[in-house]
Order: structure tokens, then sequence, then C-alpha cells
């Protein structure tokens, strides 16, 4: 009984779905501010992504004549529900991850290339052209973002073994977040700091923010992968998105942030959650503030030459023992 | 042991053989009579390879048998052996399984074709050609087996002659087919002038003692070879893709499934138990540099394809690649992982093919640029695609992820424990290209099940149910083998790993206890061949409650809706009738078509890589010559590197 109320307590509140969606809507709303005052704007109040969410909940579903409309309703759910899994994986604020399996971090990968899938069928099964050329960008946009991801994978897990150790729990998330807890946050490693800077940039293009937001691109594509949905199905979508931009900075966290610790475990929480918010700022508002949107081949080609050579600088270096 | 039993191995081989004659005889005068000896046939096989999974695989023991009783005698064999240990009968039971579903799929999706007796009579051919190459105990009969299956598959490959390409698919696939099957006849000759036998489990107890042997070595290469042609392995792969396209899907699940899995069969069995070189870097090298070649040219090639059985092809030898590269690393986690994607390979290829046949069946067409929207008309044929695609892409809970995430580990762990550059390269080329084989199963899925219906398939219909039940078979198997791969892994991969390493048993069983002890060969096997823990499909329980909450306050927040919901699908219906202007996408313009084309799909990654599809394209030139030559330099290329540096 104990086990499934804290397992029912682990998906449903803290690092579930209420979390998830609590800090996702706190880090849109910080980031729509933020972007408003760099372009002297006031901007929305910060709970004006909850705000979109529920109106959006309450308006008509139209189901267009092409779509299929059994996909059309069950990708944004799947979607949504695959997302909201990854934070179990997640050792959060240096506590133990709600779920540990063997090789997490490829687990987690798949994972997230299941919410992009979903949004592709989604988009694919509502039958539009305009979502056709959107999930042909998103596709790019994630070969494009997949290399340079990969490669951190592979540098953070080859950092964290010692010579002698065994090699039964590689990919593992819980043995980084240990080795973090002895060793002090991987970021102070000076050969995975390029490792760091990669994924950065890996970030944005996975929420799918600003200069590479290929395949939502409003002004040419009427929101591509989106531009078939209403209601709340919408709503799941935009939910899906908030939430992204939390899982992604979690994951960074706890890829070269970990072991920083106050000893208290709420301090702690909200350490990490600050962490969270400092992410977003740098990866998401900034960029967005400054740049103008990517064409895609521009986006395949900064990932797959400047942030791919960054983190197989780091991976190189990690390798040869440094 | 039950002496019963012991004569289940031939029997299996011999009752599909006699099924392709009898089908003959009486075939022509009855379909009915014609399908029964081929479905008897098919099932009784089937029912033979499960009988022997619990002594050969959960016992752990090893069934030979020796034909008219020509055992040994003294240390010399000289009669024809089968032997059965788990690594054979793992893969007995994948061709089974893969017959037996292509079989039932044929009755249906055949009926448009006539001389149905040929066909039948070759696919029994064929299916009794591999299992005895599987079980085979001696490399003469898989040479024989070899001959008749490359010979069956051809004609087969043809057998629709009026399709364009059909003769022309055949022709390739015969000619540089019969340089594999030359090279396999060279290297078996070669091992022949110096061991004077032709009996596998003597052959690799005599092995060691010859030292550094050159012809030996030699042998090595041209057997490597030849195997890497029956598993279509780069720079052979224009070769499936040619055969492929045109072949009946049917068939078509069979050079996938089965024919490939007779290379990658003879692969293991070659560097595991007779040379037991797999620890030796080069071979390594070799091994999964082949693999992982093969893996990232043919899912590049799938991108650039416009016929849907054409990019199957491709993804087929790309996965056969990932299995070859897992075989490569030597270790057994790595055997373990290849192994596993070798039998998931063959389930959702399958599948694939089957759809693709399903297609095929009902539009006439497999041109993914013309289709496009058949999910409205063929509702269950895509949801047995789109399972068989989140299979292959490797999406969880999906037996694709399982064996893929082991073989990520496998190749990571070994390069970790080498410090070995290559394979970590190998991980990251998996990796990258599990992301590519997602894109191009997203274009087929875009190009041919959703998007715009084109005018001329707003008739199409349902496949009937006798060709929608063995996908359905090859769905579930799919799901089950991807929902419980510990189990998997502890019925099915670890006795046969087991197999795979312990050449001193095969020898024993075959050659008398103590031959093994006598010739020098390491016995007792690998001690603790535990590989890692499996993927734990908990979490998935897990994410089912996510899904089931998430869907909860989804209907919730939706239930207002739900009338006008209904409203407007009513009004889909007669949406036809009413005017352009409500066309959605158009803002009033008269709707036209306007999918963009699968082969344009993902032009920004194409574009960057415009040089290399352009090399890439002109290397695939479609003559058969130029792929004659391929393969020649490739086996000069093992031969040489072998020699100089084994």
């Amino acid at each position: 009984m104990n086990v499934l109320l804290s397992s029912l307590f682990h998906v449903l509140i803290f690092p579930g779905l209420l979390f998830c969606v609590v800090m996702g809507v706190l880090l849109s709303g910080l980031d729509r501010i933020w972007v408003a005052r760099m372009q002297r704007r006031v901007g929305p109040p910060l709970l004006q992504s909850w705000y979109d969410f529920l109106k959006c909940c309450g308006k008509e579903t139209i189901v267009p004549r092409h779509a299929k409309k059994a996909v059309y309703f069950a990708a944004p759910v799947v979607g949504f529900a695959a997302l909201i899994s990854i934070s179990l994986f997640l050792p959060i604020a240096g506590g133990k991850p709600a779920y540990s399996g063997t090789a997490d971090l490829v687990v987690i990968l798949y994972l997230l290339t299941l919410v992009s899938v979903c949004t592709i069928v989604g988009a694919s099964a509502s039958g539009s052209p305009f979502a056709g050329v959107g999930l042909s960008r998103e596709m790019v946009a994630m070969i494009s973002y997949e290399l340079p991801f990969v490669l951190v994978i592979l540098a953070v897990s080859r950092a964290i073994l010692a010579p002698g150790d065994s090699l039964n729990n590689i990919f593992s998330l819980q043995a980084i977040a240990d080795y973090q807890a002895a060793n002090g946050p991987l970021i102070t490693r000076w050969a995975l700091i390029p490792a760091a800077i990669a994924m950065l940039f890996v970030i944005p293009c996975e929420v799918g923010m600003h200069p590479f937001d290929v395949a939502e691109a409003e002004t040419e594509i009427c929101e591509g992968t989106l531009a078939e949905y209403s209601g709340p199905p919408l709503a799941v979508f935009r939910l899906t998105h908030m939430v992204k931009m939390f899982i992604m900075t979690a994951l960074f966290c706890v890829l070269f942030l970990g072991g920083i610790t106050t000893g208290i475990a709420v301090l702690d929480v909200i350490l990490f959650v600050l962490f969270c918010l400092i992410l977003t700022f740098l990866t998401m508002s900034l960029p967005h503030g400054a740049c103008a949107r990517f064409k895609v081949e521009q986006v395949f080609k900064f990932y797959w030459t400047v942030v791919a050579g960054l983190a197989a600088l780091s991976l190189i270096l990690v390798w040869l023992g440094l | 042991m039950n002496t019963f039993l012991n004569n289940f191995p031939i029997l299996a081989i011999m009752i599909l053989f006699v099924g392709a004659f009898v089908t003959s005889l009486v075939g022509r005068r009855s379909a009915l009579a014609r399908n029964g000896v081929v479905l008897v046939s098919m099932t009784a096989a089937l029912a033979m390879m499960l009988a022997l999974v619990k002594p050969v695989l959960l016992d752990g023991q090893i069934i030979t048998y020796w034909l008219g009783n020509w055992e040994p005698v003294e240390g010399w064999a000289f009669g024809i052996c089968l032997e059965v240990d788990a690594l054979s009968l793992f893969f007995g039971l994948i061709v089974t399984v893969a017959v037996f579903v292509s079989g039932v799929y044929s009755f249906t999706y055949m009926n448009h074709d006539d001389s149905l007796v040929n066909y039948y009579t070759l696919f029994l051919m064929l299916s009794g050609s591999v299992l005895g190459l599987v079980l085979s105990g001696d490399l003469f009969n898989i040479f024989v087996m070899v001959e008749i299956m490359t010979f069956t598959a051809v004609a087969l490959t043809a057998f629709r002659n009026t399709y364009e390409g059909a003769l022309e698919g055949a022709l390739k696939y015969l000619v540089v087919g019969s340089l594999g099957s030359t090279s396999l006849l060279v290297g078996i000759a070669m091992l022949y002038s110096q061991l004077h036998t032709l009996n596998l489990a003597q052959i690799s107890a005599l092995i060691p003692g010859q030292g550094a042997n050159p012809v030996i070595i030699a042998a090595f290469a041209f057997l490597f070879m030849g195997f890497a042609t029956k598993a279509f392995l780069f720079p052979f792969q224009p070769l499936a893709a040619d055969a492929h396209a045109v072949a009946p899907a049917s068939i078509s699940l069979m050079i996938s499934g089965v024919l490939t899995k007779c290379g990658v069969y003879g692969i293991i069995r070659l560097c595991y138990v007779l040379y037991e070189n797999l620890n030796q870097p080069l071979v390594q090298y070799l091994v999964t540099g082949f693999g992982a070649v093969s893996m990232f040219i043919c899912v590049t090639m799938a991108f650039n394809q416009h016929n849907f059985k054409r990019l199957l092809a491709f993804h087929s030898i790309s996965q056969v690649g990932y299995v070859i590269t897992a075989v490569g690393l030597g270790s057994a986690l790595g055997v373990s992982a290849g192994l596993y994607h070798a039998m998931n390979h063959t389930i959702f290829k399958g599948l694939l093919f089957l759809t693709a046949g399903a297609v095929q069946h009902q539009t006439g067409s497999l041109d993914l640029d013309s289709l496009g929207g058949l999910s409205k008309r063929m509702p269950r044929t895509t949801l047995l695609f789109l399972i068989g695609a989140a299979s292959i892409s490797g999406l969880p809970p999906f037996n694709g992820f399982a064996s893929k995430w082991m073989i990520y580990q496998a190749a990571f762990q070994r390069g970790a424990a080498t410090g070995n550059f290559f394979f970590l390269f190998v991980c990251i080329v998996a990796l990258i290209t599990s992301v590519l084989t997602l894109a191009s199963f997203i274009k087929v899925a875009q190009s041919v099940f959703f998007g715009q219906l084109p005018e001329q398939y707003k008739e199409v219909k349902e496949v009937p149910l006798a060709m929608r039940i063995p996908m359905w078979i090859l769905a579930v198997l799919c799901i089950v083998t991807g929902l419980f791969p510990t189990q998997v892994q502890n019925y099915l991969l670890l006795p046969a790993t087991s197999a795979a390493f312990n050449a001193a048993n095969y020898i024993d069983q075959a050659m008398g206890l103590g031959y093994a002890a006598a010739h020098g060969i390491a016995t007792g096997g690998v001690a603790g061949l535990m590989v890692s823990d499996c993927w734990n499909p908990t979490s998935w329980l897990m994410l089912l409650f996510c899904i089931t909450c998430a869907v909860a306050i989804v209907a919730l927040l939706a239930s207002p809706n739900d009338l006008k919901d209904a409203h407007i699908s009513s009004c889909d219906e007669q949406a036809e009738v009413l005017d352009a202007k409500y066309e959605s996408f158009f803002s009033g313009e008269e709707s036209v078509y306007s999918q963009v084309g699968g082969s344009d799909l993902f032009w920004g990654f194409k574009h960057n890589w415009r040089k290399y599809f352009s090399y890439m394209h002109d290397w695939h030139s479609g003559i058969v010559n130029d792929y004659t030559l391929y393969g020649v330099v490739a086996i000069a290329f093992v031969l040489l590197a072998c020699i100089i540096l084994l």
C-alpha cells in the first residue's frame, strides 16, 4: 500500500505531473516577461501561459476533414504523458530519482524523441499541407540536435568512469548524481565545459524556442505542426511545450550542476528551481530577444558543425582521460 | 536423452522439402489441397522447433543427429551431421516463425497471381534450405543449403516477372549472389585441403593446432565474405534493394527476415565457434566495421527512396548492420544484444513488409510520391504500420528499443574497457542511425498513410482479415518481446549466447567427450556470462499510469465540447458537398492537391548533404558489373587484411 501511495505521489505530485506543470508554467511565464523587458514591453502577467491553457481548453475542438481522428487526439496525450514520465527518472535536487532504471540516459533520450514523434505524428494525422512542412522541419531540427546531444551524453557517461570501475552501470543518471555528490559538479571539470556549452545550445532547439523554432514558424507556415489543432488538444500541446522547458533545464542541472547541496531538502529544491530559472534566461529568453529565426538548413549546419564540434571536443578530451 | 526428440531436426527439414514436392504433385488439381499441404508442413516444422525449446534452450542440451547413423570413427567425422545447440535453435525458431507468418499471408496476398504451385514449391524449398542451413553440423551442407536458398530466392524474386525490373533485380541477385556462394565454396575447399574434414565441430577442434597457417586464414576471409553476401552487408546492399522492390511482400519478408539471418548466423558460427577468433582486435574491427558502415550508408540511402519497399530494403540492411556491429564487439553483452536485435529485426521488418504488401495489394502502387492519406481507408493497416515503425525506430516500449538499448551499452562498454576510439565511434554511429531511421519512417507515415488522399485512391478498401492475422501475430510479438526483455534474455538470449561462447561443448557433443580437451580447446565455456541488467518495463507501468491520468484530465477538460465535437464529425460526412470556401487550408481558394512529396520531405537535411547524396547516387549505378566489382574488391580487401595482419 505504501509503495503504491508513494509511487502515486511521485507520478502525480513530485516530481511528476503537478510539479512539472507548475514549473513549466512558471518558466514559460518568466520567459515571456523577460523577452518583453528586452523588447521594452511590460509583458504579460506571470500566469499568462496558464490562462492561455485554460482558455484553449474551453474552446471548441475542430477536427479537419482530412484528419485521422484517433491519431489526431491520441498524439498530444501520449506525448505529454511520455514527457511527464521523464521527470520520474531525474534525480532532482540531489534526491533519488522516483524511478531508477539501468542506462536511463538512453531511455530519456528516446522518451524525448517520443515526445517529438508525437508532435510529428499528430501534425501528420491532421492532413494539412502546412503541418506537412512543419513536421518535415521538426524532424530535421531533431536530427540536428540529436548528434550533439548524443555526444554530450557519451562524454558525461565517460567522464564519471574511473579506471577499474565496473562497466555494468553505464549511462546511469543515478551514477552521475552520485559521482557529482562525491566530486563536485561536473561543470567544474574543464574538459567538460565545451560539452556543457553544447548542451546549452541543445536545450532551445529541443524545446523549440525562438531562434530555432523552425517547425512552428508562425509567420511562414502558420505554426506548422500545430496549424490544424484547436481546443483541448492544442492546450495539451502548449502545456507539453512549457513542461519541456522545465525538463530540459532540469536535465542540464542533473548532468552538470549536481552535487551542489545545502543539506536541507527544501532549500535544495529551491536552489534547483533557481538554476532552472537562470538556464531558462540564458538559453531561451536571451537568444529569443536577441536573434531572428534561423532557416532550417542553417539550423542543421550550425548544430552538426559548431555545436557537435564542441561536444566532440569534450568527448575526445574525456576519452583521453583529462 | 529422448531419442524421439533427436529426430526432430531432420524431420523438420525433411517435412518442408517433402511438402515442396507434394505441393507440386497435388497442387495442380486443387488449390485447397495445395494450401493444406503448405500449411501442414509449415506448422509441423514450427511445432518441432517449439518442441526442441525445452531440452535445448532451457536444459542446455545439444542434439546431434548423424544421418544413416554414420557416427565419427576414431575421431574422424565422415557422415553428414545435424547439430542443434541453443544458437542454432534460436535461429531455427526465428526461421520457422517467419516462414509460418509469410506462408499464411501468402494464401490471400498471392490470390491475384497465377501459377501458384510454382510459388509454393519454391517457397517451401526456400524454407527447408534455410532451416537446414541453421541446423546443419557440417560445412558442405551449409554450402548446399546456401545454394538452394539463393536459387529459390532468385526465382521467387522474379516470380512476378511482369513487373518492371523484376527480371533485372533477380539477375543482379543471381550474379552477385553467386559471387558470395563461390567465395563460400573456395573457403570450404581451402579448409578441407588443410584439415581433411568438413564437420564443423571437428574443424573447430583442429584449427587451433594449425597455428598461423595462411590458408586457414584466407579461408576465414572467404567464408566471412560469403556469409556477408548472404546478409547483404556493405558493399552488397544494392542487390537487396533491387530484389526487395520487385519481390512479392511475403518473399521480401523471407529475404529480409530469414535469408539475412542466415548470413548473421553464419558469421556468428564462423567467428565464435569455428575460429574462436573474436578476441583478436583485427577481427573485431573487421566485423564491427562492416556492420557500422552498412548501418550508416543504408540508412542514408533510404532517405532518397521513392519506392516503399526499396526504402524498407535499405532499412533492412541497416538493421542487420546493427546486428553485425553488436556481434563483432566480441563481448557477451554484444552477442546477446545482436541476437536480440536479429530476432526483433525479423519481427518488425516482417511486419513492415507485410503492411507494404497490404498497401500494394489494395492500391497497386508502392510509390511514396503518389500515395497518401490511406489511414482513412485502411485504418487497421495504419495502426499495424505505426507499431512496426515505432519498433524499428526504437521507440519505447517496443522491442526495437530494448535491443538497441543493449547495443549502445555493449558498444560503449567495449569502448570504455579498451579505451579504443573505434568502438565509441561505432556507438555514435548507432545512435545517429537510429534517429535517421525514425526520420525515414516519418516520411513513409506522412506520404503513405497520412496527409491528403489522392483522387484515385478514394475507393480503396481495408485488406481482408486473412491478411491482417499474420500482421497481428508479428505486431503482438513486437509488443511482447519489447515488454518482457528480462524473460527474453533469460530464456532465449542467454542460452544462445552461452552456446556461442562454448565451442568446446559443441565439439564434444559431436565428436565424443574429451575430444575438445585433447585438441587444446578450453572447456567449460565462459564463466559468469551474466550480461547486465535488462531495460526494465516497470517504468512503463508508471508511464501507462501517467497516460491514463493525462487522458482523464483531457477528457474532463474536453467534456463540455463533446456535443460540438459530435456535431462537427457528423458535418464531416456531408462536407464534400459544401462550397470550396470551407476548405480548411486555402482561405477560400479551391482545394488543390498540395502535399509535399515523400522524397522532398527532409529538404533541410538533404540540402546540406547533397554532395554525399550525389556521390552515393552515382555509386549505386544499377549496373550489375559495378556491383560485382565492388564485391570482388571487398573480398580482396578482406583477404589482404586478414593475411597481412592476422
